[in-house]
C-alpha cells in the first residue's frame, strides 16, 4: 500500500510536458492515405442508387467502401453479453441518424478524399424522424427500428427492465404524502480534445497493425475481428494513449472501417474525425426521462418508490441495455427504500447513438434521486441533510436488486457535505455512523428488507 | 519560405497558404502542437511566434515567413525541464496531455511578460484553451507556482488545495 495517499509522479508525466507523447495522429507511416466519409444528411431516410463509380475513378483515390465490403455487416457492441446486433457498420438501405456513415473514401490527401465523397451518387427519401423519447410509445409515432421503438430483448424477452421489491401498494396506502418529480438530464457530448482517430497499416505478413485511440483495446480488437471475419492473431492493436475519452472512446468508431480501407487499398490508412464530426456524429451521453413518485411519511421516511425511466438510446442499442440495467440497480441512489416498482425502457430515436460516459447509467439517477431528496425535505418542511441521513444506506440494508451493503458511505459523505457547508446537524444525526440499524432508525417498514452482511 | 523552429532554421516546401500547424506537424514532424479543432477554438495547436502565442491552425505559413517559432519541444528536454514543464509535472497539470502543449505555451508567454500568481489574470491568459480532464484548477496552480518562482522536487508532486479529506468524519 505504498501508493495509496502518496503523491507519486505520473508515469507519463515527463512525456506529456515535453511534447513526446505519441498519440495516434502523431504516428508517421510513409504513404498514409486520408479518409473521409459520406454521412447521412438526414435524421431518417431510405436510400438507393448508391453509386461510387465516379469516386473510385478519380485520380488519387485508392479505395471506396460501402456495406457490400463488410464481411459481417452487423455486430453488436455487446454481442459478447448476449445483447443481439442491430447496427450495420455502414448503412445499407436506410439511415437512422444524421451523420450515420454510408460510404468511405481513402485518398492521397484530404482534399481528394473530400472531392471523392462529393462524387458519390445517392438518392435519399427522407422520413419523419422520431426525436423525442416521450413520443416513442404513441400509436402515430414513426416506427424507426427493426425491433420496434424500444428494446425488447431483456431476459425472458421482456421489453423493459423491471424491479419489484416489497409491496408498493402497502407503501402507498400507508403514506402521509406522495412526492412526485420528473427529471430530464440532456445529452452531453464528451468533447475529447483528441477527436476519434485510427491508423491502420497493412503489414507484409498479412496482419493489420491498428493504432487506435480506444479506451477499450481488447474490446475494439474483438469488434474489428468480428466485422472482418479475421482471427485475433491477424490484428496487432497499438493503444493505451488516449487524448481524452470519458467513455466516448469505448465505442469502436473508426478502427473497423479504416481496416477495411487498408485491406482494399493495400496502403496505410488514417481516419481522423474533424471537430464538427466529433460534435455531430459521435455518440453522446444519453438524455434520460425519469418520473419518480415516493410514498413518504410526515417525519421523513421513504416507504416506497414508483419509477419510470426512458433511456434515449439514439438510433441503435450499443451499450444502452447494459446502462439501463446499472441504472435500475441504483435507482434508489444512496438511500434505502424497501418497497419498489421500477420500469425502465431503452427507447430508440433518430438521434446519434448514445454510449458510455463517466458513471454510465448511474449519474442520471443520482441526479434525479438527490434532487428528489431535497424536494421531499422541502415538501415536508424538514432538514434536507437529516432526511438523507435518516434514509441513508446502512450496513445490512439491501439494494434494489437485493445486494446487501457491507460498507455503505452515505452517512460519512452526507456528514462531510454538511460540514463543508457549515451546517450544524442535530446531535443524534451528528453522532450517526454507517453501522447496522437499531432503535429509532429501524422502524417496522425497514425490517423485512434487511439481510445479513456476512452473506455478501 | 523559411522558419526558425526551436532554434533550427528550415527551408520549407509547403505552399504559402499551408497552415503553420500542417507545416510543423506534416513537413517538419514536430507533433506537440495538436489538431484539436482546426478552427481556432481549442488552443491545443498554440505555438510561440517571435515570442507571442498564436494559433498555428489559423496561421498561414506566408504570414510568418522568416519568424522564430517555439514549440514545447523547444522549451526543455526530459533531462532539463523548463520551469513551466516542472510546474506542470509537479502539480499534476497534465492528465490526458492533449491540451497540455498549448496550455504550456500560453503559460510560458504569460510568465515571460511578467505575469503574477493572480488566479484571475492566469484564467484570462489561458482563456482560449480548452481542457476536458483536469477542471483547470491544477493547471492554474502550476502557472501560479512558476509566476511565484517556486522550485520543484519532481520525485514527488504537490498536494492539491482543492482536496477534501473525508477520512476523519465518519
Amino acid at each position: 500500500m505504498k501508493a495509496v495517499g502518496a503523491r507519486l509522479p505520473r508515469y507519463d508525466g515527463i512525456e506529456h510536458v515535453t511534447g513526446r507523447t505519441q498519440y495516434v495522429d502523431d504516428v508517421r507511416v510513409p504513404g498514409t492515405l486520408w479518409t473521409k466519409a459520406l454521412r447521412s444528411p438526414a435524421h431518417s431516410a431510405t436510400f438507393d442508387g448508391l453509386d461510387t463509380s465516379k469516386a473510385e475513378a478519380m485520380p488519387g483515390v485508392h479505395a471506396v467502401i460501402t456495406w457490400k465490403d463488410v464481411p459481417l455487416l452487423e455486430y453488436g457492441h455487446l454481442s459478447a453479453l448476449g445483447i443481439p446486433a442491430d447496427e450495420p457498420l455502414l448503412a445499407k438501405d436506410e439511415v437512422r441518424y444524421k451523420g450515420q456513415p454510408i460510404a468511405l473514401v481513402a485518398a492521397e490527401d484530404e482534399e481528394t478524399a473530400m472531392a471523392a465523397v462529393e462524387a458519390i451518387g445517392i438518392e435519399l427519401e427522407e422520413r419523419e424522424p422520431l426525436l423525442d423519447i416521450r413520443r416513442a410509445f404513441d400509436d402515430d409515432a414513426p416506427k424507426i427500428h427493426q425491433w420496434g421503438n424500444w428494446y425488447p430483448h431483456f431476459e425472458g424477452e421482456m421489453d423493459c427492465r423491471q424491479i419489484r421489491k416489497g409491496s408498493i401498494d402497502d407503501a402507498f396506502a400507508q403514506a402521509d404524502t406522495i412526492v412526485q418529480g420528473v427529471y430530464r438530464p440532456a445529452a452531453i457530448e464528451h468533447v475529447p480534445l483528441e477527436t476519434q482517430v485510427s491508423l491502420v497499416v497493412p503489414e507484409a505478413n498479412g496482419r493489420l497493425t491498428i493504432y487506435s485511440c480506444t479506451q477499450a483495446l481488447y474490446f475494439s480488437m474483438g469488434v474489428v475481428a468480428a466485422h472482418l471475419g479475421l482471427p485475433l492473431n491477424k490484428l496487432k492493436v497499438v493503444g493505451g494513449t488516449v487524448g481524452g475519452g470519458f467513455g466516448g472512446k469505448v465505442d469502436t468508431a473508426t478502427e473497423t472501417m479504416c481496416a477495411l480501407l487498408a485491406q482494399k487499398s493495400g496502403r496505410p490508412v488514417k481516419w481522423r474525425w474533424t471537430r464538427e464530426e466529433e460534435f455531430l456524429c459521435s455518440s453522446t451521453r444519453a438524455p434520460w426521462h425519469m418520473e419518480v413518485a415516493d410514498a413518504v411519511t410526515k417525519d421523513g421516511w421513504i416507504l416506497g418508490r414508483k419509477m419510470l425511466t426512458l433511456h434515449d438510446s439514439g438510433a441503435y442499442a450499443r451499450f444502452s441495455p447494459y446502462g439501463l440495467t446499472k441504472h435500475s440497480f441504483h435507482h434508489t441512489g444512496a438511500y434505502t427504500i424497501p418497497n419498489l416498482h421500477f420500469d425502465g425502457y431503452v427507447v430508440f430515436t433518430n438521434r446519434v447513438p448514445t454510449t458510455a460516459m463517466r458513471g454510465f447509467g448511474v449519474t442520471s439517477v443520482s441526479f434525479a434521486t438527490e434532487t428528489h431528496m431535497s424536494r421531499i425535505a422541502d415538501v415536508l418542511g424538514l432538514d434536507p441533510y437529516e432526511v438523507r441521513l435518516k434514509n441513508a444506506n446502512r450496513i445490512g440494508d439491501t439494494s434494489p436488486n437485493r445486494i446487501v451493503y457491507t460498507d455503505p458511505s452515505t452517512v460519512p459523505v452526507v456528514k462531510a457535505l454538511a460540514g463543508g457547508m457549515d451546517v450544524e446537524l442535530a446531535p443524534e444525526y451528528a453522532a450517526m455512523g454507517p453501522g447496522q440499524r437499531e432503535g429509532d432508525l429501524l422502524p417496522e417498514h425497514l425490517v423485512a428488507q434487511l439481510a445479513d452482511p456476512e452473506d455478501h | 519560405m523559411k522558419l526558425t523552429v526551436n532554434g533550427i532554421s528550415h527551408e520549407l516546401t509547403s505552399p504559402p497558404l499551408a497552415t503553420l500547424l500542417d507545416v510543423l506537424r506534416e513537413e517538419l514532424g514536430i507533433t506537440s502542437p495538436k489538431a484539436g479543432c482546426e478552427q481556432g477554438g481549442c488552443g491545443s495547436c498554440t505555438v510561440l511566434v517571435d515570442g507571442e502565442p498564436q494559433r498555428a491552425c489559423l496561421t498561414p505559413l506566408a504570414a510568418v515567413d522568416g519568424s522564430e517559432v517555439t514549440t514545447v519541444e523547444g522549451l526543455g528536454s526530459p533531462e532539463e525541464l523548463s520551469a513551466v514543464q516542472q510546474a506542470f509535472t509537479h502539480h499534476y497539470a497534465a492528465q490526458c496531455g492533449f491540451c497540455t502543449s498549448g496550455m504550456m505555451i500560453a503559460a510560458e508567454a504569460y510568465v515571460a511578460r511578467g505575469g503574477t500568481d493572480d488566479h484571475e489574470a492566469i484564467q484570462e491568459a489561458l482563456g482560449g484553451h480548452v481542457c476536458r480532464c483536469t477542471g483547470y484548477v491544477k493547471i492554474i496552480d502550476a502557472v501560479a507556482a512558476v509566476a511565484r518562482g517556486d522550485s520543484f522536487d519532481l520525485t514527488t508532486t504537490a498536494p492539491s488545495a482543492g482536496m477534501t479529506n473525508l477520512g476523519g468524519v465518519s
